[in-house]
């Protein structure tokens, strides 16, 4: 559909006033389709009380199939040991700590859509940060299996907690940026659980209302804790949520901050090295603005949900990416520039070895998809055509994988002493282990869909008619 | 239905379909002297606050209370720990090394104060799980907008219905109830379980640090699968299913210089000892190509840097430096040595100031080195040979 059909088609009272005062050309409505409450309502929650469609089911034999890949994968791993996976002594982290980077870094996304967009008062996120934020959960889910997995013993993991023991005096090192990552993820996967669970508990309300039989009933009671769509509540309700918001942005921050702090407090050449902490965050909201794409753009046409995320979110989020996408490539080109600067002769081989040596194919492949093939996002007819963006996204999805396997192994496999060069090829299990993330990502994310709400219907009931307000 | 007119401290509700009349509907009543129960709405309607006069949430300083306690809490374990029970000077930093505090220190306010401000909520606006929800209009998780409010005494409940019928309301109902659920504070409401809730703390706090206060470390933590301390490593001879020979010791691989397991060499060091070597050993391998060319890789990395590449001496180092001359092997004193003595001054030493190399090259090379040495001779041989041994002999 041609955006224009759009905004002719549409009552004037649908469109932004500001974005219509700033004189902007095209604007496309935030919902589509004149719709009114009752019909939200109806839209959103029919799809969880309905068994869903046949596609639905293929979609989740095809990621449990995944999920069961990657579950037997991470069986080999503990019962054999790490020996099955294709590290070294010299590369010592590839696949999974990549893997942990690329998932924690789509994450960041939600969080971006549902704080910092709050904060920003950009009121499109309404119908998308729901998902959004499921996204996040999951994505976090996924990221913090691997540094588990790759510990070996995963059922010793809550030792990396600080708890009294009696094995001497003996404390986890608070110094340790590995500790660092423990409590940022373990706390932003707590806050983002609650955010997106305190921005449900309305919507659970009427589901809760709906709900036809006795035991759906029950279980709606408990989560929605008695709301009763009170305007003291409401009050309360709102000034937590932007708390929420407002400590939620901060942590975002901090959370891929300290992951690439894993990195750049080490001294490793290519890896030490200040811009990592901003880099890293621009990557992650890069990354996670595409796999949202992926995800919306799916999830639009299967469930019917084109009037709520429509072509308008999908451009948005492609400006998003367009911008970030050029901080990463200065990014790229900032680091060629420090390791030339700092007149520091290993920190010069590991860059040129990065766009010439064995792995250069990674390198240039991270290159075209996250710098060059992002800018046809100039293009208007490309920002406003769904198949386009999907195409796109799903580009840029690979290059930021890419972009953590470069930065990882590139760095890892020529060190200081040329005696430990090594090379690095993943082995089946690890590309297993990487596919069930998939799987599990994709499992919890079908399950979601139908489960709850996938909208936020009470917020997008706000922006119906916000016009008049 | 009861009579609607003349009931004292009666409550009435409202419903509209649309905020802004429910918005107006509420201004009217107030100004008309109503009292405001509350308003119940699918979304918050903006100015409804105001409106009712609602002061503004407290929440925001509980957030705050709640994110210098997480503060607090990071900075206290994190000093504790490091420089107090377990003072361990990591990569060279001082003990408290605040800013590598920071990133925990900021994890767990943030934490905290999320957290506590949500919990604050429920408890504020009486969030838990309820099975009969109160004061809930059917309609307005969907798409009704309900004002409820007081009819004081003396007031008649038509006059309120037609004031919100003009309105715009879709319908006013009459709800009579009992003044004590009518009470809106909710905070009474959840007082005593607040109260109980607060009185735990200090219990929680003191049991949580009983395991703290009363360490034993001589008794072992409780593990549920002994983590370390039960190393699943196999002995050397144990057996092993899936290892080749179906046990752990496996041959070592080519080349390893081994350092025990070896049939031991019956010799010390000396001169008495190296002729009885000399009667009783024999050179345990036949000349051969292979045996010569590993003979001359040993021979020309450990022996020609002292004895020449060709053992006369010329090519050595220590000689051109002027140092004690070491003895010349194709010399013919060294030839009519009987191999088992060659191998003997390998493993052990010369005479006088030659070290024993027996710890550095494995016996096998030391008896192919013998080889190699009997195979220069040979070829010096057929040379005039410089007059024999007294003057230039072994011990100069
Ligand atoms: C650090 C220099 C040095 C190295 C290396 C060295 N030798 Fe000698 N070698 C000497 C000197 C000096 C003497 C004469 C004085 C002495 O016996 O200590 C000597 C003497 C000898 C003798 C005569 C011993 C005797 O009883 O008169 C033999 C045989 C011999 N070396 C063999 C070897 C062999 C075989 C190697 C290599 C495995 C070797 N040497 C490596 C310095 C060296």
């Amino acid at each position: 559909m041609a955006p224009e059909d759009h905004t002719s088609a549409l009552p004037a009272t649908l469109l932004i006033e500001d974005e219509q005062e700033r004189g902007y050309g095209h604007v496309l409505p935030l919902i589509d389709g004149n719709k009114t409450y009752s019909q939200v309502t109806e839209e959103v929650f029919s799809t969880t009380e309905r068994m869903p469609p046949l596609k639905w089911w293929l979609a989740l034999s095809v990621s449990l199939s995944l999920l069961l890949l990657g579950a037997w994968a991470v069986t080999q791993t503990v019962t054999r040991g790490i020996g099955t996976w294709g590290l070294n002594r010299t590369v010592g982290w590839a696949f999974d700590i990549t893997n942990f980077v690329f998932w924690v870094g789509i994450g960041h996304a939600g969080t971006l859509i549902s704080a910092i967009l709050f904060l920003f008062r950009q009121r499109w996120r309404t119908s998308i940060n729901r998902a959004a934020e499921a996204m996040t959960i999951f994505a976090v889910m996924c990221a913090g299996t691997f540094p588990i997995i790759h510990m070996g013993r995963p059922w010793l993991a809550f030792w990396a907690t600080p708890y009294p023991n009696t094995r001497g005096p003996l404390w986890v090192n608070f110094k340790s940026p590995l500790l660092w990552d423990v409590f940022a993820i373990s706390t932003y996967f707590i806050i983002s659980l609650t955010f997106w669970y305190l921005g449900m508990v309305p919507d659970l309300a009427t589901m809760r209302d709906r709900a036809k039989t006795k035991v759906r009933k029950a279980i709606f009671s408990i989560f929605s804790l008695g709301w009763n769509g009170s305007n003291r509540t409401w009050s309360r309700y709102e000034t937590v949520y932007m708390l929420l918001a407002g400590l939620s942005t901060p942590l975002v921050i901090s959370v891929h901050t300290i992951v690439s702090m894993d990195f750049a407090t080490s001294v490793i050449p290519g890896w030490h090295a200040t811009i990592f902490p901003p880099y890293f965050v621009a990557g992650a909201v890069f990354s996670g603005f595409a796999m949202v794409l992926t995800l919306m753009i799916i999830a639009r046409k299967v469930m019917d949900l084109e009037e709520y995320i429509t072509v308008r979110h999908l451009e948005a989020m492609t400006k998003v990416i367009i911008a970030t996408g050029m901080i990463v490539g200065m990014a790229y080109g900032t680091e060629f520039f420090m390791a030339w600067y700092s007149g520091n002769n290993f920190e010069r081989y590991v860059f040129i070895n990065r766009a010439l040596g064995p792995f250069k194919w990674a390198y240039w492949s991270m290159v075209s998809c996250n710098v060059i093939i992002p800018q046809l996002f100039w293009i208007r007819k490309v920002r406003t055509t769904p198949w386009m963006i999907f195409i796109l996204s799903i580009f840029v999805n690979i290059g930021m994988w890419f972009e953590r396997f470069v930065i990882i192994v590139t760095s890892l496999h020529r060190d200081y002493l040329p005696s430990s060069w090594a090379m690095y090829t993943p082995t089946f299990v690890e590309v297993a282990i990487f596919l069930g993330s998939f799987g599990l990502f994709f499992t919890c994310f079908l399950i979601f869909t139908r489960l709850l709400p996938m909208i936020a219907a009470s917020e997008v009931k706000g922006v119906l008619k916000h016009e008049e307000h | 239905m009861r009579s609607t007119d003349a009931i004292t401290l009666t409550r009435f509700r409202a419903s509209f379909a649309d905020p802004h009349l429910l918005l107006e509907a509420v201004k009217r009543l107030k100004q008309e002297g109503y009292p405001i129960i509350d308003t119940y709405s699918p979304f918050p309607v903006h100015g409804m606050d105001e409106a009712i006069g609602l002061k503004p949430s407290r929440l925001p300083r509980a957030c705050l209370a709640f994110g210098l306690l997480g503060l607090a809490t990071a900075l206290g374990v994190q000093i504790w720990t490091s420089a107090y029970d377990y003072p361990l000077i990591v990569g060279g930093k001082p003990l408290v090394s605040l800013p590598a505090f920071i990133p925990v220190s900021f994890e767990l306010t943030v934490l905290f104060a999320g957290l506590g401000v949500v919990a604050s909520l429920f408890v504020a606006s009486g969030m838990r799980p309820k099975f009969k929800v109160p004061d809930l209009h059917p309609g307005v998780n969907d798409d009704r907008f309900v004002v409820a409010g007081e009819i004081q005494a003396g007031a008649s409940f038509t006059v309120v219905q037609s004031l919100m019928a003009s309105l715009g309301a879709l319908e006013t109902e009459l709800l009579v109830e009992d003044k004590s659920q009518t009470d809106h504070s909710l905070l009474d409401r959840e007082a005593k379980p607040l109260a109980f809730l607060l009185a735990a703390i200090p219990a929680v706090l003191v049991l949580a640090a009983l395991p703290l206060l009363n360490r034993n470390y001589l008794k072992r933590n409780l593990a549920w699968d002994g983590g370390m301390m039960a190393p699943v490593a196999y002995q050397s001879f144990d057996p092993h299913p899936s290892l080749p020979g179906g046990q752990v010791l496996q041959t070592p691989p080519a080349g390893t210089v081994s350092r025990k397991g070896l049939v031991p060499l019956p010799y010390g060091p000396g001169k008495v000892e190296a002729e009885r070597a000399g009667l009783e050993l024999k050179n345990p391998f036949q000349p051969s190509q292979e045996n010569f060319s590993r003979g001359k890789l040993v021979y020309d990395r450990s022996c020609a840097a002292c004895h020449g590449l060709d053992g006369d001496n010329n090519s050595s180092v220590i000689v051109a430096r002027g140092l004690l001359a070491p003895a010349i092997l194709v010399a013919p004193v060294v030839r009519d040595m009987p191999d088992g003595r060659l191998f003997h001054v390998a493993t052990f030493g010369g005479p006088q100031k030659m070290k024993g190399l027996g710890d550095l090259i494995s016996r096998d090379d030391r008896w192919k080195v013998v080889l190699y040495i009997r195979e220069l001779q040979r070829a010096a041989a057929p040379k005039p040979l410089p007059a024999p041994p007294p003057s230039t002999g072994a011990t100069s």
